[in-house]
């Protein structure tokens, strides 16, 4: 068991965290008892590879105090003596939700341990690690992956601007993966040391709900005034013939070789963003989506433009095709075969959805409600059907992105342990697709937009960026910005092009904050930037008049 | 305000022979031109013949912004920018195997080739808004009258009921001995061989960005000036990242180095400073300010006023001392952006032809310095919040953030991203951002349109990251820096600096 003092600082936190729930002398003493027992080595604040022992000192005026001061919020959590609990708060995974939450809750004066599963790069039942889908599996690795691929972009481009080279760059796939290696494990040091820092207990090991107060943590059973379940989601690969051939972005993510050839099933986000990848580093990228366009639920023409920019470098879309088998040949190749025909690759990724963790968690033996998605169910303060078991994160299939879970973990702390009950808000949240060129949007669609407001108006801009007129490649930049009419306020804004999630998320600002179109027009442009025409497209593209009309039609027919 | 817009007659009752007529096809004019026109005034515009280098009798349609500023350089900064890419590349697992060439000329001729394009755009879009090109130097007569001086030294006169004078500004040199021998930005973008060795004069944004592009492209590059830190007027903390990355990029910064004469030398040029010291070169570069040109436009004779920096005094609404003579953009020397001169463009044209007085709105501009990494700030500084600019007083939260941008950490480059928020206490409003990084200037924009419209530190809050970007991390700064107290001493802040470390951006999750 490793053994830690605890900083002056974390404990003046957490005494300033109780003292916002009241009774500041009594906590803060025993503030000063956690502290104590931290450094004398009985710690509960951080061990990995071993179970606790339920023996070991607790901070019980942490929980009784707890249920008193938010007993307004959590009226329906049942009072409970004080050696009932061995934590406030058990969460089980450790990804961005729950690391959130826990830290946010151990601030706040709770007592907190942590569950989750050994590292792996690759998810199962069995495997996970601090850090979740977001360090490990997805966001920072993709994103690694997504720079190491766009150099070969910027070697195109660098011959327009005067460069040349010897020989045709050369990349090293397993170089990149190493170094993508050795930084999530630098990232899981410093999510342990967070962690570690903030007096969360770590325990690895995989957590099941057993009742509505107790976790068992690989045999180990703990009793819990609240528990936490933000378990993520996992890569869903449809249930065909050979789907064992294939693999997800899990593996995509950590190949021992990269594939010279690579087909892969999904229109989506993660699909897009690994046909830019492996087309990037070399590869020859076929992408089957059963749709007849890619990224469903985007914007029409983002939809439109990001398959046509993508075309452009190489990747060859497969329109309305599904894959119906996977076969392994005898030369180590694998075939996909779909509803049109097939196609021969070394690889057959499936980026064809994620599906909550939510078996064999103990959830439907305690009442938890799931559904048919077989996320958890919550209310708006992530609170499940049991009052005593909260859920935050991809498990409750909300809205799947990082900086969701952490609101939700934020607000989930904030409800739970700060006596301010807090809704998560996901109205106009800004994302981004590391699509080569990237995404940014926030806010509505048109569809949407037309459909909630009735009368917009909507600015576009199609252009081609300065580097590209240097270069001499096709690259081109795409912007869209949707207002309702009727109050100038800017719903959507949507962009399509080099640095587009970077731009975005200033706008995301502004489009959160409720600013109107004049509000745009009046910002000066940073010249000479992308960005800038987003504050300088004073024409509408097109007025698009859906309520109006209907008023105006609705207006003549009747007599005058 | 004096408009006489309506009377499309001069005091004999001629008619006039334009409701406007433009001095300089730059930023400025050009858009002044063309919403004018627009609004239905008969417009002529005057510009100089085209050159890449400007001087009394060159300049050329687009002006400094697309000619011999911000499109040329920013071009230039993207090909420089490749070699750190080279760089970073590596890290990534890319492997270049011989020699990686560059080919100055190449670049030249390819932004030469998108400039001269650029021209051609501006010009088709003055003739499709109906406005009047003339090609020549044009002079001031009376306050009605303007002349124009062709190519070939023929003058035609024109009456006009508004006169607008955008000729811009232009790049001054130092006057010191030999500085002849040196060039400015201008001949800086279309330099016929690529220096080896340049020393540049000047610590302003200039200095700044064409140090990162010679260096970028392989030159030993010097940077003279005279304070302690470059960029003097932004804030200091940023003048200090910009400083630290300059140095770590390769640019040898020579603080406190006033050069005082320039000498011709068989292996270039030699520079000499005020204490003696010797700089060897193959070039040296003027970047010691700009400069309004009002020269042989006949304004005092017209009686237009100047002010001491050699400026046109205009009122708000860009009207100069003589009621019919306006001015926008860097000849009024009051934001020298190509932005501003298009908002001034605007508002001109709205207050006199749409009879819409309006005024430009100075408040929240946004600006960048595209150094490598780029800086972008909107809003206030912090020394400017310590010297209680432009009377908000009370309280100040600072807010920032030092890390390691997500590239670099695979990369191995030693260079961090900073970050700040300057936020009122006392209303929550945010005062200023600003950030030295990649991709700054484009993170920067969208802040500047919530900053514009008052949004509070509240608001940035209350809005969700997009993740990864470095972006994010403007709108999860949630543990104050330092506070700013009326009347603080430097020591303090100084201490809290160097306290608050921050880890990459992702230990905030």
């Amino acid at each position: 068991m490793i053994s830690i003092g605890v900083p002056k600082s974390v404990a003046a936190l957490c005494t300033g965290g109780i003292a916002r729930a009241g009774a500041l002398s009594e906590q803060a003493t025993c503030s000063f008892a956690w502290v104590q027992s931290g450094v004398v080595g009985k710690s509960f604040g951080w061990s990995v590879g071993e179970t606790l022992k339920r023996s070991q000192p607790r901070r019980a005026f942490a929980t009784r105090s707890r249920a008193a001061a938010s007993g307004g919020v959590n009226g329906t959590v049942a009072d409970s003596k004080d050696s009932e609990y061995d934590y406030d708060l058990v969460t089980i995974g450790a990804g961005s939700g729950g690391v959130r939450a826990s830290r946010f809750a151990a601030n706040l004066g709770a007592k907190v341990a942590v569950c989750e599963l050994p590292f792996s790069t690759i998810s199962s039942d069995s495997a996970g690690g601090v850090g979740g889908t977001c360090v490990l599996r997805g966001c920072v690795p993709k994103k690694i992956l997504v720079y190491g691929s766009q150099f070969a972009h910027s070697f195109e481009d660098s011959k327009g601007f005067g460069w040349s080279y010897d020989a045709k760059p050369k990349h090293d796939w397993n170089m990149l993966i190493d170094n993508k290696n050795k930084e999530l494990n630098r990232l899981l040091g410093v999510y342990k040391n967070i962690l570690k820092n903030a007096n969360v207990a770590l325990i690895e090991g995989r957590g099941k709900i057993v009742d509505p107060h107790t976790v068992d943590i690989s045999g180990e059973r703990i009793r819990a005034r609240h528990i936490l379940v933000a378990v993520g989601g996992r890569p869903y690969v449809p249930d065909i013939p050979g789907k064992e051939f294939a693999i997800t972005s899990d593996e995509a993510l950590d190949l021992p070789s990269r594939p010279e050839k690579i087909c892969i099933v999904g229109g989506g986000y993660i699909a897009l963003e690994f046909a830019g990848i492996f087309n990037g580093l070399g590869s020859e990228v076929h992408v089957f989506i059963r749709q007849d366009k890619v990224l469903r639920g985007f914007d029409e023409e983002v939809r439109d433009f990001v398959a046509e920019q993508m075309s452009l470098k190489g990747i060859k879309f497969h329109f309305g095709e599904s894959p119906t088998a996977v076969e392994k040949g005898s030369d180590g190749k694998f075939t996909l075969v779909t509803t049109k025909g097939s196609e021969v690759a070394d690889s057959i990724m499936f980026a064809t959805g994620r599906k909550p963790n939510t078996k064999n968690l103990g959830l439907e033996d305690v009442g938890v409600n799931i559904n048919s998605k077989g996320a958890i169910e919550v209310d708006e303060y992530s609170r499940t059907s049991v009052a005593s078991i909260w859920a935050v994160g991809d498990v409750t299939d909300r809205m799947n992105l990082t900086p969701v879970a952490l609101m939700e973990g934020m607000a989930f702390a904030k409800t739970a342990f700060g006596d301010e009950p807090s809704k998560p808000d996901h109205r106009y949240v800004a994302s981004a697709v590391f699509t080569q060129p990237p995404i940014g949007t926030v806010g509505l669609t048109e569809a949407e937009a037309l459909e909630t407001y009735g009368d917009i108006d909507v600015y576009t801009s199609n252009f081609r960026p300065m580097k590209a007129t240097i270069s001499g490649l096709g690259n081109r930049t795409f912007m869209k910005i949707i207002v309702d009419a009727a109050s100038n306020v800017v719903v959507g804004v949507h962009m399509c092009g080099d640095d587009a999630p970077e731009v975005l998320q200033g706008f995301g600002v502004a489009v959160k904050a409720g600013l109107t179109k004049a509000q745009f027009d009046a910002t000066v442009g940073i010249h000479p930037t992308a960005a800038e025409e987003l504050v300088t497209m004073r024409s509408p593209t097109r007025k698009l008049r859906q309520k109006s009309n209907k008023v105006a039609e609705e207006g003549a027919a009747r007599p005058v | 305000m004096e408009m006489d817009t309506d009377a499309g007659n001069d005091v004999a009752g001629r008619a006039f022979d334009y409701d406007l007529f433009v001095i300089g096809g730059g930023s400025g004019g050009v858009r002044a031109s063309r919403m004018s026109a627009s609004h239905g005034a008969k417009v002529a515009l005057v510009e100089l013949p085209y050159h890449p280098i400007s001087s009394e009798t060159h300049g050329g349609l687009g002006g400094t912004c697309v000619l011999r500023g911000c499109v040329p350089k920013k071009i230039l900064v993207y090909g420089s920018g490749f070699s750190h890419e080279f760089q970073d590349a590596k890290g990534f697992g890319w492997e270049i195997d011989g020699e990686i060439r560059f080919n100055w000329k190449k670049l030249i001729q390819n932004k030469t080739k998108e400039i001269e394009r650029l021209n051609g755009v501006y010009k088709r879009m003055l003739v499709n808004a109906g406005v009047t090109l003339f090609e020549g130097f044009g002079r001031i007569v009376d306050k009605h009258t303007v002349e124009v001086k062709d190519v070939d030294g023929q003058t035609k006169t024109f009456t006009t009921n508004h006169i607008l004078i955008a000729t811009g500004g232009k790049a001054v040199k130092l006057n010191i001995p030999g500085q002849e021998l040196g060039i400015t930005s201008d001949e800086g973008l279309s330099l016929e061989e690529f220096p080896k060795k340049v020393l540049i004069i000047g610590g302003g944004y200039i200095a700044v960005e064409f140090a990162g592009i010679y260096s970028g492209m392989g030159a030993d590059v010097h940077l003279c000036y005279r304070k302690s830190l470059p960029l003097a007027g932004f804030d200091t903390e940023m003048a200090e990242v910009v400083a630290r990355n300059l140095e770590a990029r390769g640019i040898k910064c020579h603080k406190h180095t006033n050069i005082v004469k320039l000498e011709s030398h068989y292996l270039g040029i030699k520079a000499t400073t005020d204490t003696n010291e010797e700089y060897h070169v193959d070039q040296v570069m003027f970047a010691t300010g700009r400069e309004p040109k009002t020269a042989n436009l006949n304004l005092e004779g017209v009686g237009v006023e100047l002010d001491e920096a050699g400026a046109i005094k205009v009122n708000e609404y860009s009207q100069t001392s003589i009621p019919s003579i306006w001015a926008v953009g860097d000849v009024t020397n009051r934001i020298n952006l190509t932005p501003v001169a298009l908002m001034e463009g605007t508002c001109f044209a709205k207050t006199v032809f749409l009879k819409e007085p309006t005024k430009p709105d100075y408040e929240n501009v946004a600006h960048a310095v595209f150094c490598q990494p780029p800086l972008s700030s909107v809003g206030l500084t912090e020394d400017q919040v310590k010297a209680n600019h432009g009377g908000i007083r009370g309280e100040f939260k600072i807010f920032t953030s030092s890390f390691n941008p997500m590239k670099n950490t695979v990369s191995g480059r030693q260079e961090k991203t900073m970050m700040k928020l300057i936020v009122h206490g006392a209303t929550d409003k945010v005062m200023g951002a600003m950030m030295c990084g990649p991709d700054a200037p484009e993170i920067i924009q969208g802040l500047a349109v919530a900053l514009k419209c008052g949004a509070t530190k509240a608001q940035f809050d209350a809005t969700v990251g997009i993740h990864p970007t470095a972006a994010e991390e403007f709108v999860t700064m949630r543990t104050m820096t330092r506070q700013i107290p009326k009347g603080v001493r430097d020591v303090y802040l100084r201490e809290s600096r160097a306290c608050r470390t921050s880890m990459s951006s992702l230990s905030k999750l």
